[in-house]
């Protein structure tokens, strides 16, 4: 490498290895499409079981999910940050966006419970500002334009009560919001990201 | 109008390199850098340990999985630095 430089030069090379540093940014798409299938198989399994007996059995589905998807989560990322060579700020944020939503998440839970209310339709509204949030950080535009789908599923969820038409939106809300994404975020991952 | 003069310990490719990389993440291993700079393992290693000297980055040795792992972290003196840098360097370019 030559070592004498010109202001001009300086000034390339900085904005060029900040430009790098702003592609480093740890694999996330595992999650997508992980939480992706685990939602929508968990929304089938409660359309499939939406007759059975006892009524709180309707839903089993979604606990099964969460525990399950917050294992496998917590273990890809306890190892993820092990083999991990760079920590960019903005991972923080995203996994600080993502921890508000899961704790709002639960408290709707919770509450949709006690009422006795379908908690379904406003989580959906709730999934859009994460998923949006994450793709404004990363800059990347179809998770911003994941975000929006649920904002729109959210709100056509709160206009019908019908349970195919709910199972159909949501999972449909969740192919465009999180697997779609979460494809092409592995792609790119795979190609440009080295975190 | 007298311009500022250049940080000498910034003003050298490979150096320059290190810390504007750094400046975005929160800490980077030495493969990190060796891959986005481009560098030689030597060239880096010598340049790591002046900077380090200069007391801009914070070099930490451990180990993972019984590899030696070096993770550097610039220091707030090396925030200032860059900073102080790349003002002088925008006096040089101003018309």
């Amino acid at each position: 490498m030559h070592t004498e430089l010109t202001p001009n030069e300086s000034l390339k090379l900085i904005e060029s290895m900040i430009g790098q540093a702003k592609k480093s940014f740890s694999r996330i798409s595992f999650y997508f499409l992980l939480w992706g299938a685990l939602m929508i198989a968990a929304m089938l399994s409660t359309y499939l079981l939406r007759n059975t007996d006892p009524a709180w059995s309707n839903g089993i589905a979604w606990g099964v999910a969460g525990i399950v998807g917050g294992i496998v989560s917590f273990v890809y990322g306890a190892r993820q940050s092990k083999s991990e060579i760079v920590t960019n700020p903005m991972d923080g944020i995203i996994g600080q966006v993502w921890i508000s939503f899961v704790i709002t998440l639960l408290i709707m839970i919770l509450c949709g419970g006690l009422a006795h209310r379908d908690p379904g339709p406003m989580i959906t509204l709730l999934t859009g500002i994460p998923t949006f949030l994450t793709g404004r950080i990363l800059r990347f535009r179809p998770l911003i334009a994941g975000g929006v789908i649920f904002w729109v599923a959210g709100i056509a969820m709160h206009l019908t009560s019908d349970p195919m038409t709910l199972t159909v939106i949501y999972c449909g809300s969740m192919v465009f919001g999180y697997i779609i994404p979460g494809i092409m975020l592995k792609r790119q991952e795979n190609g440009l990201r080295t975190a | 109008m007298a311009f500022a003069p250049l940080d000498p310990v910034l003003h050298n490719q490979l150096r320059l390199a290190v810390v504007s990389l750094l400046v975005g993440v929160d800490k980077a291993e030495f493969n990190f850098i060796l891959e986005k700079t481009g560098a030689t393992r030597g060239n880096l290693s010598v340049q790591l340990t002046n900077l380090k000297d200069a007391g801009y980055i914070v070099v930490t040795k451990s180990f993972r999985d019984n590899y030696p792992l070096t993770t550097c972290k610039l220091t707030a003196k090396g925030v200032k630095a860059f900073e102080t840098y790349v003002e002088a360097i925008k006096g040089y370019l101003k018309p």
